[in-house]
């Protein structure tokens, strides 16, 4: 028995010592920790890139957020009544549980938390000195300013879809909640929507605090367009205070970077300019002067099948939308001689923008915002500021309009009243900024009925008037479940 | 290295210590049956390993020790005998057989036990059960086999790993499919392609190399696995070499499989006149017309056939094997090519296998498992859910008055999707299969060594040293090309993918194993082991888009464009410490401990270790005296057993998911890092706890044996992705925590019977029962209930509270009103609600007033309605013999169910989509008409299930299956020159007949494979196959 015990002794001893600890604590060979992302500048200047790339999501920025915002309105017909690629947001049958409406949620907030996360990291770094002699005051302060413009291209969006316009009721709708802390754990799932007015607070009290600390401009003309500068900041401001009705501001956020005369420029920082050739501005490398923001595409890193612009614009697509040609319609408006009309494409019968046309490698940049829109913001606030339609308003919508139908120049004259301004100055954007999710922004702004449309086969939609519940997209059904104060729409 | 030097030393050292005296016993062992005499019995110094094997002519000569007291003579199909030795020195003995198989050696965790003195519940099938069933891999061919393992083939692609459950659902975001063990080495399972061909990570085991399958039910049973015995535990022992002398067999098979139950769908006449009405109904004017084919006749495309075929299939296996007192082997190898019933589909497996097993002295043993195998998967696209590129869906949603060539020959085609001839059909996004199958390929290459080499030394009588290295090396590769002509690769102009997989293990188990028997009656048996089992994987991609030249179909072709490629890595490690102690008092009164004491490295520092561990007790009242003088004539055995244990399950914990981390990728041309894991070091394994009370018994001298178990698990700490508020944007929108809870109970029944046993006849039967009872009893705070997701598209899965997980979750709807010809639905409130699709502007409205309704919506008015999970299940095997004929009937069955046809959604679709043959004869025509199928409005995606799941398509699965059928005959006696023993030629029709009420192709099916949440689904699941074949066994 001593024998047996001693050998049993022996054994599990020898055994034992070898084991492996060191093994117990593996090391994930494609992932960071969370303790080393703000230990070079690289990592930090990777994490601002990180900020955009959460932007840049397929269901968001990265290409469907645009494509909801003008297939719920009139302009466009889908080649294919598959729900995956927006049939009910053509049809105007969302629900709370519709996929695009849950994604395109969680996808706004991903890119907002991770914003949060972001700066909380970067400010306890900062704060405890961990950065000292690695990254710069201005720098800090740039990355700073990015991320704060990135959280205020978020909310703006997301309000754009989810809430209720500014123009009802002066803001006092319910709006979204306002999310401002890093989440990083299963605590805070309830929070209340913020009024509509709280958040556009919130959206210009960050791009103000962001212009403050931006860098003016960046070495080329790919991170110009790319990553957020102050003139960024400045266009932007520009669209959100249109989008309140606050017409002054817009005039004089754009007087910042529009030159008093054509042609027309931001005269510090990059100089925005219009780009000669329409046609020319959708086409590689994507970066001229006129392009004030857009999210980057290439062969590796894109939104892909069914989620980028080409999936759903290009006439070769499957799935994609084609013109509606019916009459009051952007195509129906258009002149023959317009270029933006002589540029489209014509297949099967059915006529296709063509600005987004990489359909095999979805490499087409995503346009958040052009000059061209700062122009006629700028335009129509100074005619809806003074009451009155002025020969620098009517020069700044020509600038634009010219560019494609040059024959087409408006003059004070073509516009026998106010209103006629404001009509032809809301179809000159339909026409201009077809397929970049300009339409629904401004038919809600202004509290327009969403134009009902004839899909032939695909079926009819009725017009949506402001009074409607389908006016904006219903919540999100699992913000509903999850979050406890959240009301729907 | 010194560890090894160490080892080896203190064997030596060991072994030096056992010497003494010795007799010799000679004598010859004879079969009661023949008197002939038997080669291969094993004889062994009872309470020792020394011993030898009876040779050729049944004789034997041992070396016994001076005092032993007697001899043990076991042999496969014969009763073991004890012969006291008292001072003989030839001892002949005659053994009987072992006709009823009680006394059989089972495979039990680290060891060996004798069936009779199993206090946990196990079951076991031997591998010639399943061995000439035509399968890819066993574990499709143990349907039925075993109470209380359910086995579900998701559907007939070939090679796709059946959804495997012992004792129900353990789990519910982890994986609740068992765990595998070969030969003591844990193995990789389920599906380990990378692309649409199915390889199913057991298909790497040949079937007929399998001696046994042991399935570990209850926690006294797998306590040694610890915490990756919740989901029971599966042990495959493969063949060893026995007999005296060499055995060469051969096994083949040819046949051919075949789809059953093929949806039926309108032809073209059909087709036209239906879409016709039902565009007349939805106001458009344009009627479809029909283009004539090459022929000058109408088009008119039974699409099944471009789907589907016969498969051809064949299999071949050849086994070497024999043994002498010292060394015993086996090897084998086998080939196997079978085709699909889906076109392009195929699988080859080639397989060889060398078991060796070697006693170097009285005390050192010696030996080796090793099989290496190579699989060839390649298939196309078979479906399930949405793809719009699935063959299975393919094959009933085209219309039929499209061709697949146009009348020059040319595919008929437009863009991705298939052409419209001219039919005035649009919006149509689905494939043509024919270039689909001409020119895209799947495939997966595996190559895969799975062996352990052992060594064991008896220093002292009793006392086993066993140390055994095991390894499970896995290379998966798997390609795709997608050709830039039309379907999924026209985007991007043609694609090639590739992508290898690599996760390999190895396993190093040592064990001390002690065995003594105290005053004839104190059975003491004592295990102790130590574990260590290392995996790591890696797989990546590579992509290339944009074809040079059509002839390129590979990825190393010429491509335009380079993909960003992708990957990943991952690494675990557990170390183990275990115990076993099992005692018996003269075999009546059973007790038996075990437990194991895991750490696994994917868990936070805190929470590395874990305890596991589990006790049994057993009476075997038929040793009683009293009990023996009642009953004892009727009743040849008796026992009652009780066991509980607590085990844990592992698989819903990531490599690294304790920690925060961050993932990089790009943002244009340039890199970016973002929070990608919230780490939760508070992460654990889920726990099981599970009862078992078993009674099992034998009557007429063993000829009825039946077992009775009752069971009950308690699964605490379930994983659970909390659903966080999406609005806090945490990166995939769930955090991992431990707070669920379910229980599964059931009732099990076995029986077997052997009902005719003369020479000539014989007659032997198998009964299985089993209940489930599956009831989720905590959710996570807050959370009403779990949805389970079909296709990333469809929730069709409900899972709430004091229910089976995975409820089928559907708007009720009550048919069609016969007055309007319109679906009715019920709201949440109760009120029934019709739907008219063509008026658009109010599309529901009220039945009882006409008035418009709020839209019906799955969030709002959805009912969880049905359970999927089958309540009583079971098998019933029957076998045959007379004279040389042998016959085989098996059967399963499964009732008390539902399974949510989806795919009928789809067949009443009113869309382009072709329809079945039942909605062009029984749709609404006229009021007053009483029928299922709407009014059809074309376009149409709501009154028949497709846009929300309604409980018109759940019906009730309930089935009788004829798994196996087969027949044989065998010839024996056969000429001395031939050297052949024995030939044995058989038929069997495998997956024969379904009887069934339901409609669907099959109610066997899971569209969402082994997913947890997501039962009991048929979305536009490929059918089963039905497989005939002719095989032969040779012995020689």
């Amino acid at each position: 028995m001593k024998n047996i015990l001693k050998i049993a002794a022996a054994f599990i001893l020898l055994l034992t010592a070898g084991c492996h600890k060191e093994y117990l604590d593996p090391v994930p060979q494609t992932s960071l920790s969370s303790l080393t992302v703000f230990d070079t500048k690289d990592r930090v200047e990777a994490q601002v890139n990180g900020l955009y790339d959460g932007l840049k999501a397929a269901q968001f920025l990265g290409g469907r957020y645009f494509v909801y915002n003008d297939i719920r309105c009139e302009n466009f017909i889908p080649k294919s009544s598959n729900l995956v690629t927006g049939y009910s947001t053509w049809n105007n049958s969302v629900i709370t549980s519709t996929n695009e409406v849950q994604n395109c949620w969680a996808a706004g907030y991903n890119a907002i938390n991770t914003v949060n996360i972001f700066i909380e990291g970067l400010d306890e770094s900062w704060n405890a000195g961990k950065l000292t002699g690695k990254i710069t005051d201005a720098e800090y302060n740039q990355y700073i300013s990015e991320a704060l413009s990135i959280r205020a291209i978020c909310y703006f969006n997301l309000l754009q879809l989810y809430a209720k316009p500014y123009s009802m009721n002066a803001g006092a709708n319910p709006g979204l909640p306002l999310r401002l802390k890093a989440e990083k754990s299963s605590e805070n799932n309830d929070l209340a929507r913020s009024s509509v007015a709280e958040v556009y607070a919130q959206i210009l009290a960050d791009l103000n605090s962001a212009e403050g600390k931006a860098i003016a401009n960046y070495a080329t003309s790919v991170l110009n367009v790319t990553r957020v500068h102050k003139n960024t900041i400045i266009a932007l401001k520009t669209r959100v205070y249109l989008h309140m009705g606050n017409w002054a501001s817009v005039v004089s956020e754009s007087a910042k970077i529009v030159t008093a005369t054509a042609p027309y420029t931001a005269p510090s920082g990059v100089a925005f300019l219009l780009n000669p050739s329409y046609t020319n501005i959708w086409v590689a490398p994507y970066t001229s002067r006129e392009s004030i923001f857009s999210m980057p595409a290439t062969s590796t890193d894109n939104a892909g099948s069914q989620n980028s612009l080409p999936s759903y614009y290009f006439s070769g697509a499957t799935e994609s939308y084609y013109l509606n040609t019916a009459a009051g319609t952007a195509y129906a408006t258009m002149n023959a001689a317009d270029v933006r009309k002589t540029s489209l494409t014509l297949a099967s019968g059915n006529y296709f923008i063509s600005k987004f046309t990489d359909y095999t490698n979805h490499a087409n940049y995503a346009p958040v915002m052009r000059y061209a829109e700062v122009l006629l913001n700028r335009s129509e606030a100074l005619v809806r500021q003074g009451g009155s339609v002025t020969q620098e308003a009517v020069d700044l919508l020509n600038a634009v309009r010219t560019r494609s139908f040059a024959a087409g120049a408006y003059n004070l004259a073509s516009f026998p009243t106010v209103n006629d301004f404001y009509t032809l100055m809301i179809e000159e954007r339909a026409m201009e900024f077809l397929g970049e999710g300009i339409r629904n922004m401004d038919l809600m702004r202004l509290g327009l009925t969403i134009p009902a449309k004839n899909g032939g086969s695909m079926g009819s939609v009725a017009a949506i008037p402001p009074t409607s519940t389908g006016y904006i997209w219903p919540i999100s059904a699992q913000e509903l479940t999850f979050n406890k104060l959240m009301v729907g729409n | 290295m010194k560890r090894i030097l160490m080892l080896f030393s203190l064997l030596l050292l060991a072994g030096s210590l056992a010497i003494g005296q010795t007799v010799q016993i000679s004598g010859t062992v004879t079969s009661s049956e023949d008197g002939l005499p038997v080669p291969g019995v094993s004889v062994i110094v009872k309470g020792t390993t020394i011993g030898t094997l009876t040779g050729t002519d049944g004789k034997y000569i041992l070396a016994v020790p001076q005092g032993s007291e007697s001899l043990m003579y076991s042999f496969v199909g014969f009763r073991t005998f004890e012969a006291l030795i008292a001072g003989k020195n030839v001892i002949d003995v005659t053994l009987e057989t072992d006709l009823f198989k009680v006394d059989e050696v089972v495979v039990v965790a680290y060891g060996t036990q004798q069936k009779r003195d199993l206090a946990g519940s196990i079951a076991t099938v031997k591998g010639d059960a399943i061995a000439s069933v035509p399968v890819q891999s066993f574990d499709q061919a143990l349907q039925g086999k075993a109470a209380g393992v359910s086995i579900t083939m998701p559907n007939g692609a070939l090679n796709n790993p059946p959804v495997i459950r012992i004792r129900g659902f353990n789990s519910i975001t982890g994986s609740s499919y068992p765990l595998v063990v070969v030969d003591g080495v844990p193995v990789f399972t389920q599906n380990v392609s990378q692309t649409r061909a199915y390889a199913n990570g057991l298909a790497d085991i040949n079937p007929t190399d399998i001696e046994s399958m042991e399935i570990l039910k209850d926690a006294s049973a797998t306590a040694l696995y610890g915490s990756r015995a919740a989901n029971g535990v599966i042990l495959i022992t493969t063949k060893k070499g026995k007999g005296g002398k060499t055995s060469v067999t051969y096994d083949g098979y040819v046949g051919y499989t075949e789809p059953y139950n093929i949806f039926e769908v309108m032809n073209g006449d059909q087709y036209l006149e239906e879409k016709n009405v039902a565009r007349t109904n939805a106001a458009i004017t344009t009627p479809l017309v029909r283009a004539l084919d090459a022929n000058g006749n109408p088009i008119d495309t039974k699409w099944s056939d471009f789907i589907y075929h016969k498969g051809f299939q064949q299999s071949h296996n050849v086994t070497f094997s024999g043994s002498n007192a010292t060394t015993s082997y086996f090897l084998s190898v086998g080939y196997s090519n079978q085709d699909g019933m889906i076109k392009n589909s195929s699988y080859i497996r080639k397989s060889v296998r060398l078991n060796i097993d070697h006693k170097l002295n009285q005390w050192i043993n010696l030996g080796a498992n090793v099989g290496y195998t190579s699989g060839l998967n390649e298939s196309p696209n078979t479906g399930s859910d949405f793809s719009t590129a699935g063959a299975a869906r393919l094959a009933f949603v085209l219309p039929s008055i499209l061709g697949p060539y146009n009348n020059d020959g040319s595919y008929n085609i437009n863009g991705a999707a298939i052409g419209t001839q001219g039919t005035g059909l649009t919006g149509i996004s689905y494939y043509n299969p024919a270039p689909i199958f001409d020119k895209n390929r799947y495939t997966n290459q595996t190559d895969r060594v799975i062996g352990n080499l052992y060594a064991s030394v008896e220093p002292l009588k009793g006392l086993v040293l066993k140390t055994a290295f095991g390894v499970d090396n896995l290379s998966s590769e798997s390609t795709e090309f997608l050709t830039g002509l039309t379907g999924d690769g026209f985007s991007s102009s043609g694609n090639a993918w590739n992508s290898f997989y690599r996760p390999n293990r190895w396993t190093w188990t040592n064990t001390i194993n002690y065995n003594k028997t105290f005053n004839e009656k104190f059975n003491l048996g004592l295990l102790a082991g130590v574990e260590e089992q290392s995996t790591k994987s890696n797989q990546w991609t590579a992509e290339k888009a944009t074809v040079s030249d059509p002839f390129f179909e590979v990825y190393q072709g010429s491509w335009v464009t380079a993909r960003m490629g992708g990957g990943s890595i991952g690494e675990n490690y557990f170390i183990s410490y275990f115990g076993r102690a099992n005692f018996n008092y003269n075999k009546k009164y059973y007790i038996e401990g075990s437990f194991r004491r895991d750490a696994f490295s994917g868990l936070s520092a805190d929470n590395k270790w874990g305890n596991f561990g589990g006790a049994s007790v057993m009476w075997n009242a038929s040793n009683e005296s009293f009990v023996q003088n009642a009953i004892g004539s009727i009743f040849s055995d008796i026992r009652l057993k009780a066991s509980y244990g607590r085990v844990g399950n592992m698989s819903g914990i990531g490599d690294f998911s304790s920690l925060y981390l961050y993932g990089s990728g790009l943002y244009g041309d340039i890199p970016t890092l973002a929070f990608s894991q919230i780490g939760n070091s508070a992460l654990q394994w889920e726990t099981s706890d599970k009862y078992d009370f078993g009674l099992s018994f034998g009557m007429l001298k063993d000829r009825i044996q039946a077992e009775i178990s009752y069971y009950k698990n308690d699964i605490n700490g379930l994983i659970l992705s909390v659903q966080q508020a999406p609005s806090k944007g945490i990166p995939g929108g769930t955090i991992p925590q431990n707070i669920g809870a379910m229980t599964n109970t059931g009732l099990e029944f076995s029986l077997t019977t052997y009902n005719y046993s003369t020479p000539n006849f014989s007659w032997t039967s198998t009964l299985n029962l089993s209940t489930l009872k599956n009831e989720v009893t905590a959710l996570a705070p807050g959370i009403d209930y779990l949805v389970g997701v079909t296709g990333g598209l469809e929730t069709t899965n409900r899972t709430v509270v004091g229910e089976p997980i995975g409820n089928l979750f559907v708007v009720e709807t009550h048919g069609v009103d016969p007055e309007t010809g319109r679906r009715i639905y019920v709201n949440a409130a109760g009120r029934e609600v019709l739907y008219r699709h063509e008026i658009t502007a109010q599309r529901w409205v009220y039945k009882d007033d006409g008035s418009v309704s709020p839209a019906i919506t799955l969030a709002g008015d959805g009912k969880v309605w049905a359970s999927p999970l089958p309540t009583l299940f079971g098998g019933f095997d029957n076998n045959f013999a007379y004279k040389g004929f042998d016959a085989n009937l098996g059967l399963t069955f499964a009732t008390g169910f539902s399974v949510y046809n989806g795919s009928k959604a789809g067949l009443r679709d009113q869309r382009f989509w072709n329809n079945s043959v039942e909605v062009y004869e029984t749709y609404w025509r006229t009021q007053g008409d009483v029928t299922n199928i709407p009014r059809p409005v074309y376009g149409d995606n709501v009154s028949n299930g497709s846009a929300i799941p309604i409980s018109e398509n759940v019906e009730k699965g309930n089935y009788l299956k004829v798994r196996n059928l087969s027949f044989g005959y065998t010839i024996k006696n056969l000429p001395e020159a031939t050297k052949i023993s024995k030939i044995r030629l058989y038929a069997q029709l495998f997956n024969a007949f379904v009887f069934t009420k339901y409609t669907g192709s099959d109610p066997e099916v899971s569209t969402n494979g082994n997913a947890n949440l997501t039962p009991g689904i048929d979305r536009n699941s490929a059918p089963q196959a039905r497989t005939y074949t002719l095989g032969v066994n040779v012995n020689f």
